[in-house]
């Protein structure tokens, strides 16, 4: 009977998951073992798609997204450690200042952040190279246009998302375990590696999970600030779908990173303890 | 006695302040407690007792003062690089670690290899009465009794100059305290070292220490033995901690209430309650009057009486046999010497 009530009331979540979810999941699914070129839903099951992934140098769009979002991930990781520690040792009016300074910019487009970043990066007569130049004569080049400016513009995005989980699972570490750490001999490194690290990891992992999954799927960091130097993942994907009409290469290539996000996210969740985080 | 003259001077504190928010926590302490002693700071609480602790333990700053371990000033010296250990008062376990990790994590933070440290941690096991089979226990699935003895062991595993104790005891039930006490005491003659104790109950403090310091806002305001903090309480504020008391006003070189000449001018006469008795028809005291008992208790062994006399109320203790006849309504004479009475000058 409470068992009965129970799907009962999860009913339209499950529907909602189901068609905004699973079905669509599904579909690509489908359409990424059809054959090459079709628009069919019918045709024979085949893994040419995934060969063609690897033998047609998809593979390397995957691996700079793959790569991007790791390195992404990883320098967030260690600028938001610091900020977050700083902003809760501070306390506060200050911190809370801060970090409204840190996460009111999520709410602009991110587009127009990286064009602003764009502006400022800009060889010439940009905000960065222009200033420099016009107060103390100093002649700089500009990184527009290369890797690490789509490296600096994901960091630049993503920082929040790692932050305000960290600053989370920070609040978790209890401040009477990092005295007793101390008083038992710990130094600042070794206090982070027995203590704050591992009582932190569940606010550390939820951050670095949302940084890697959307760094992942990020395009607009690559296309405004790495112009053509690099071609991440879905801006292959959404050639093969919109230019190239050939929504099965596309699919399959969707299908591939799905599975990078799932290799990543699933042993983490497995290991975090989501109830800590959210006081339960 | 000048801090750091005293050859005995194994920890001096001296004048040592720390104000929040420009009201001092501690105020102007200066201590002196020579090596092997098991020293007690007893104090109500808020009077500054863990403020003072932290700063000696390197995990507050104080705004004033200096303290000397063996003659050096270790005021400034970081709390990790201090040879002192602390039991918290929320014993501050590691969570995420085994019994054994815990006991060990201050010879692993000096880069002893694990196979000492296993054997050390069984070592303060056994010292501290824990089962070897405990080792590798997480710390959260362990009693509250056993939990006090992995912050023990834990404290004792860096093998400290000095233990500085906040209130260890304060979340454990009567029964495992008293064990518990015995054991620290017990522990504190089997290691050697010396023990600063902090603590707000003065009978914990009575059973275990050499010394005893009494705090109060923030200052110490008496130090010695327990026998003698015990006798001879030089203020109120300390006699009434003690328990309960009979405080008569002295005013005028006269003890109020009972119109008899006192030893000081002015201050308080205060009565301990089993220095009141009944008194038979031939038994004499110095000071004797007519008494009613309005209540009694017994408290295991003794009897808890209180008293209608002199126009006001008093307590008084009897051993439980001495009560056996004595029922609430009875009147009697009862009375005290003033040689078991005590006048403080506040
Ligand atoms: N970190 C702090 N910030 C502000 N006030 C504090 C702080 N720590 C202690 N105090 C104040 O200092 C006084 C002494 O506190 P404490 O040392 O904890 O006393 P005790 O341990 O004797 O109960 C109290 O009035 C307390 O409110
Ligand atoms: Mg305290």
């Amino acid at each position: 009977m409470m068992r009965a009530r129970g799907w009962l009331a999860a009913l339209p979540m499950l529907t909602l998951l189901a068609a905004g979810f699973a079905a669509p999941i599904a579909i690509v699914a489908v359409t990424s073992l059809m054959p090459p070129r079709t628009f069919s839903l019918t045709g024979a099951l085949a893994l040419s798609n995934y060969l063609a992934a690897f033998t047609e140098g998809y593979w390397r769009p995957l691996m700079w997204s793959a790569l991007g979002a790791l390195a992404t991930t990883a320098i967030c990781l260690v600028l938001a450690w610091p900020t977050a520690n700083a902003l809760m040792r501070l306390g506060g009016r200050v911190a809370t200042l801060v970090a409204i300074l840190i996460a009111l910019p999520i709410f602009i487009s991110e587009s127009v952040r990286l064009f602003g970043l764009s502006l400022f990066l800009m060889p010439g007569g940009g905000i960065l190279a222009g200033t420099l130049n016009e107060l103390f004569g100093i002649r700089i080049g500009s990184i527009l246009n290369t890797r690490l400016a789509a490296l600096i513009g994901l960091v630049y995005i993503h920082f929040p998302f790692v932050l305000f989980p960290l600053m989370l699972g920070l609040g978790l570490v209890p401040r009477d375990q990092v005295e007793a750490a101390r008083d038992l001999g710990a130094s600042g490194w070794q206090l982070f590696r027995e203590i704050e690290a591992p009582l932190a990891a569940p606010g550390a992992a939820i951050g670095a999970m949302l940084c890697f999954v959307l760094a992942l799927g990020a395009n607009a960091e690559a296309a405004i600030l790495g112009g053509r130097a690099v071609t991440v993942a879905t801006q292959a994907i959404e050639q093969r779908f919109s230019y190239a009409q050939d929504w099965p290469q596309g699919a399959a290539l969707t299908m591939l990173l799905v599975l990078i996000t799932a290799l990543v996210v699933i042993p983490l969740l497995r290991r975090v303890d989501l109830d800590r985080l959210i006081g339960r | 006695m000048t801090a750091g003259q005293d050859g005995r001077a194994f920890l001096v504190l001296d004048g040592l302040t720390r104000r929040f928010s420009g009201r001092p926590a501690v105020d102007g302490v200066s201590l002196s407690i020579p090596e092997g002693e098991f020293f007690t700071i007893v104090g109500p609480s808020g009077s500054g007792k863990s403020t003072l602790i932290r700063m000696l333990a390197g995990l507050e700053r104080p705004d004033a003062g200096r303290i000397l371990l063996r003659g050096a000033d270790i005021t400034a010296m970081p709390a990790n690089r201090r040879p002192t250990c602390m039991v918290f008062q929320s014993l501050a376990l590691f969570s995420h670690r085994s019994v054994g990790e815990n006991i060990a994590f201050a010879l692993k933070m000096r880069g002893v290899d694990a196979a000492t440290r296993r054997a050390r941690a069984l070592e303060l096991m056994e010292l501290v009465r824990l089962p070897a089979d405990y080792l590798d226990r997480p710390v959260t699935q362990c009693s509250g009794g056993e939990r006090q003895r992995v912050a023990l062991a834990r404290a004792l595993a860096s093998d400290p100059e000095i233990l500085f104790f906040d209130e260890p005891l304060s979340a454990i039930d009567y029964r495992l305290r008293k064990i518990l006490e015995m054991e620290m005491k017990d522990l504190h003659a089997r290691t050697g070292k010396t023990f600063l104790y902090i603590t707000h109950s003065l009978e914990e403090a009575m059973v275990m220490s050499d010394r005893i310091a009494i705090m109060r806002a923030g200052r110490i305001v008496q130090i010695g033995p327990p026998r003698e903090i015990y006798a001879r309480p030089n203020s109120r504020f300390v006699a009434e901690f003690m328990g309960e008391v009979n405080v008569f006003a002295v005013r005028g070189g006269r003890i109020e209430g009972l119109d008899r000449p006192a030893a000081a001018q002015s201050g308080f006469l205060i009565l301990r309650p089993e220095a009141l008795r009944p008194l038979g028809p031939a038994d004499h005291a110095d000071v004797s009057f007519p008494a009613r008992i309005e209540t009694g208790y017994l408290l295991g062994s003794r009897s808890q009486l209180h008293l209608s006399a002199l126009g006001r109320r008093l307590v008084a203790e009897l051993p439980g046999a001495a009560a056996a006849e004595l029922r609430p309504g009875q009147e009697g004479r009862w009375g005290f010497d003033l040689a078991d009475a005590v006048v403080t000058p506040e």
